[in-house]
């Protein structure tokens, strides 16, 4: 563990943060044409980054402040352990636990620092995004862990290593594709986008935890989002979609998931959070035990599919 | 027509009523003496006209009287029947109709705040409803002058140009 | 000669007026009947997302504060609190002829005649509500106004305090507000 690790890891960040926030660009100008008008310049992300960034803000205290650093903080430091194509910053870091835990890092800091403004509608927003953590977390990681009972390991480049060995059908995707699916649902609940986004909801509960941002505040949450995306993204696609053997491979695949989420989520409406809760303990929890049921009565040898 | 005819008949003659006119389809307007109106009012609302639409004044300043008009809507044959009576201008009291329709009391607080008609029995209609902080004659009344107000309190732009009057022609060619 | 025509900014201000002025956030909330006018210019036939406009939630987000039409003196008590909440550099943007002089408003006891007195404008869209294309050209001329680093209503507001604050109370007596929910 040396500098060149460091640095490494800094590149990667750095890179993560530029290119997610071109392909928000991008996504919003798709989405302006399923609506059917031109959308904003393919770079007005960045932007509005910058432009919050020059704003004078206020603050209600050091929690206030200290939740968005420490929120930001966390998020970085996970993202210098995803491996994109064979490139770790910290080799034999990159488990799929350390990777869960320290996502929570980034929503506790915003709960924190959220209730430290004393705005009920913060509470409320807070309130509904731990709530809807519990519910997408759960099928997630019922089928990560049939998947790692199944392969033996818990490093993300091994399993992007272990599905570049052949064509398109070793992709779990196309293996395991009832757990694919249940765990492209809970993507949509983990990037926050509808019908899962309840927890922003503007118009209902004036933007939720971030309703006394603005200006510094709300560049650096809005920067969090960006990166907390790319780890999200980078993560189903290391496990499912075969992480690919190189960088450009990666990116392609990045682009085709994140474009299809954003394209389901532009033609729905917005659930319920106790409809959200149902829905996921009814039919993605059912899915992944039957995942789970295969993966471990083909264990012993017998391929049912692929 | 026919059960409206019925109301008509029934109320003169149970009741003292004048000038009852008809508008409107389905709608009758008569008049009645102070004393009346509660008795008449609930006896409608046991005949069929459960819900009260509206109550609101009417300021005669030439005849020195406000004129209160309560409007009662069936909703089983859809007849409006509107009831008004009169009031003296200089000491406007009035007893409310809380017990007998209580969502009265928030029409009673906008005809007291807009007109200075005291309701006794309606403590509430003395607080203010739409109002804040207004201590000037009730606005709706004939007396009260909006523009001097609005150019007391709200003062306006000044224009320093001299726009021409006699280019266009509209007032010139008379014939 | 016009002295202060020069462009005194300097660089780095320059780049932060460039950036104020590709990404305008507007406040989702507007007085009058003037309103109706803003989601047509929101959607699709009139996209208002070219020009790096969007709604935000709350006065701590927003930019822009958006005077559609005529303002009564209730609502200006409380467009005065979101206005001091707003977070700096800020603009006010009024439409409409009845926050010029009145409009068809003018001899109203309710209904305020000059926004110019109780708030810094920046700019006026004419019109008894200006279509949806007058208030694109207008928010363009916006843009221009903000990189250019003449939108300075905010800084007017802060030094010349004692006049605004004057001529509200003049009008409204008392700025607090007192209504039945704040018992």
């Amino acid at each position: 563990m040396n500098l060149i690790n460091f640095l490494q890891a800094i590149g990667i960040v750095l890179f993560a943060f530029i290119f997610q926030t071109s392909l928000t660009g991008i996504n919003r100008k798709i989405t302006a044409r399923i609506q059917r008008r031109r959308g904003p310049v393919w770079y007005q992300q960045f932007l509005d980054i910058f432009k919050a960034l020059t704003k004078t803000s206020i603050t209600h205290g050091w929690i206030y402040d200290f939740g968005v650093i420490m929120a930001l903080g966390g998020i970085a430091a996970t993202l210098m352990m995803v491996p994109i194509a064979g490139f770790e910053s910290f080799p034999g870091m990159d488990n799929i636990f350390i990777i869960t835990y320290l996502l929570a890092v980034g929503m506790l800091g915003m709960a924190m620092s959220a209730s430290g403004s004393g705005n009920p509608w913060a509470a409320i927003g807070v309130s509904r995004a731990l709530t809807s953590m519990l519910a997408y977390d759960i099928p997630f990681m019922l089928v990560m862990i049939g998947l790692i009972f199944k392969f033996d390991t818990a490093s993300l480049s091994n399993f992007a290593a272990l599905q570049q060995t052949g064509s398109i059908v070793t992709w779990n995707i196309i293996k395991y594709p009832i757990g694919g699916f249940v765990a492209l649902i809970s993507l949509q609940g983990m990037l926050g986008k509808k019908p899962f986004d309840n927890f922003i909801a503007p118009a209902e509960i004036a933007s939720g935890p971030m309703v006394e941002y603005g200006g510094k505040h709300l560049g650096m949450l809005f920067i969090l989002h960006e990166l907390s995306t790319f780890i999200e993204v980078g993560l189903i696609v290391n496990i499912f979609f075969g992480g690919g053997p190189t960088v450009i491979a990666f990116l392609v695949k990045y682009v085709i998931v994140y474009t299809l989420t954003n394209m389901v989520s532009q033609v729905l409406a917005r659930f319920k959070v106790d409809q959200m809760v149902m829905f996921y303990y009814k039919v993605p929890l059912a899915l992944a035990f039957i995942q789970g049921f295969i993966i471990v009565i083909t264990n012993s040898g017998g391929v049912l599919w692929f | 027509m026919n059960s409206m005819n019925k109301i008509i008949d029934y109320l003169k003659e149970t009741y003292e009523i004048k000038s009852v006119k008809s508008p409107m389809d389905m709608q009758f307007h008569f008049e009645t003496e102070k004393k009346l109106v509660h008795s008449i009012l609930g006896d409608l609302k046991s005949k069929g006209f459960k819900q009260l639409s509206l109550i609101t004044a009417v300021d005669w300043i030439e005849e020195n009287e406000f004129q209160l008009t309560y409007i009662l809507f069936n909703w089983d044959n859809g007849i409006h029947a509107i009831l008004n009576t009169r009031l003296d201008r200089d000491n406007p009291k009035f007893t409310t109709i809380l017990p007998i329709f209580p969502g009265a009391e928030y029409y009673e607080r906008d005809v007291h705040e807009f007109f200075g008609i005291e309701f006794k029995g309606n403590e509430k209609s003395f607080k203010p409803l739409f109002l804040e902080m207004w201590d000037e004659l009730p606005p709706l009344r004939k007396d009260f002058d909006p523009q001097a107000f609005s150019d007391k309190t709200f003062p306006k732009m000044e224009y320093t140009t001299q726009f021409l009057t006699d280019v266009g022609g509209v007032n010139n060619e008379g014939s | 000669m016009v002295l202060n025509d020069k462009d005194m900014r300097s660089a780095w201000e320059k780049v932060e007026n460039y950036f104020q002025g590709s990404s305008i956030w507007m406040k989702w909330y507007c007085t009058g009947c003037g309103a109706i006018e803003l989601p047509p210019t929101l959607t699709s036939r009139f996209d208002m997302e070219r020009l790096g406009m969007g709604p935000m939630a709350t006065p701590r987000q927003a930019d822009i504060l958006l005077i559609t039409g005529y303002l009564s003196f209730k609502t200006l008590r409380r467009v005065i609190y979101s206005y001091e909440q707003m977070q700096e550099p800020k603009y006010i943007v009024a439409f409409g002829s009845c926050t010029v002089n009145g409009g068809i408003y003018y001899d109203s006891y309710s209904v305020m005649n000059r926004l110019d007195f109780y708030l810094p404008v920046d700019l006026y869209i004419a019109g008894c509500m200006p279509r949806p294309e007058a208030i694109l050209n207008g928010f363009k001329e916006l843009k221009s106004m903000i990189k250019a680093g003449k939108a300075e209503g905010y800084k007017k507001y802060k030094e010349n305090y004692e006049w605004y604050r004057k001529n509200q109370i003049h009008s409204l007596k008392e700025v607090y507000v007192k209504d039945e929910f704040h018992e």
